[in-house]
């Protein structure tokens, strides 16, 4: 098998399944995962559970989210439609998600530091994104001048 | 409005449809369409090269400029 985009394209569609699954067995088994982390970690949450279970249910939502915007997005690589402005939506709605899980993780820093380095790399992952996002539009108009180059 | 491309004047004179003509120049009904309805946004001079063979023209028959409206 000679490996090209459209397996690459396979792949990454595989992966966000993946992750889906992932993401709703945690929001499914959040209670007993909270129960064994801090019983079995050395992190100082003893009498924190609730919040721990409060920012993994917050951050369900932008979770899937970001994992429906790229099933979409990668759909419409399948089909050839790369650079047209529902993709660049796509990645807006990516960018904005990550955003929220940094603003989610900021808020839950006050009661566990770490969650402070967690906020600013999900901060990052979303300025990332929305570069991406910057490009993608530049190249939207570039497409759109080809096309209509006779 | 810019440039404007008066096909349907010369393709009268000539007594040509759309699809030969996009035929004799090498592309697509469609992207004559494109050209026809003022939608293009640049025309190669091998397609303008072409049109001009295929209606016995010169460019200045096909092109016009119209200054913006104030």
């Amino acid at each position: 098998m000679k490996w090209n985009e459209k397996y690459s394209i396979r792949l990454s569609k595989v992966c966000v399944a993946l992750f889906a699954l992932t993401v709703a067995a945690l929001a499914l088994t959040a209670p007993w995962v909270v129960d064994w982390f801090v019983k079995f970690s050395r992190a100082m949450l003893l009498g924190r559970e609730h919040f721990l279970l409060v920012s993994i249910y917050a951050a369900v939502p932008p979770a899937l989210a970001v994992l429906w915007l790229l099933w979409q997005l990668l759909g419409n690589l399948q089909k050839g439609r790369v650079f047209i402005p529902q993709n660049a939506a796509y990645l807006r709605g990516v960018s904005w998600c990550c955003i929220a899980a940094a603003g989610i993780c900021l808020a839950s820093g006050l009661y566990y530091l770490p969650f402070l380095l967690v906020a600013v790399l999900a901060g990052f992952m979303a300025l990332i994104v929305r570069v991406v996002k910057n490009v993608f539009e530049q190249a939207i108009i570039l497409q759109d001048d080809a096309d209509y180059t006779i | 409005m810019g440039i404007v491309v008066n096909l349907d004047v010369m393709m009268a004179k000539r007594k040509i449809t759309a699809g030969e003509l996009a035929d004799r120049v090498g592309i697509t009904p469609a992207n004559l369409s494109i050209l026809k309805n003022n939608k293009a946004k640049a025309v190669r001079f091998s397609t303008l090269a072409a049109l001009c063979r295929a209606l016995d023209c010169q460019p200045a028959d096909l092109l016009e400029y119209e200054p913006d409206p104030e």
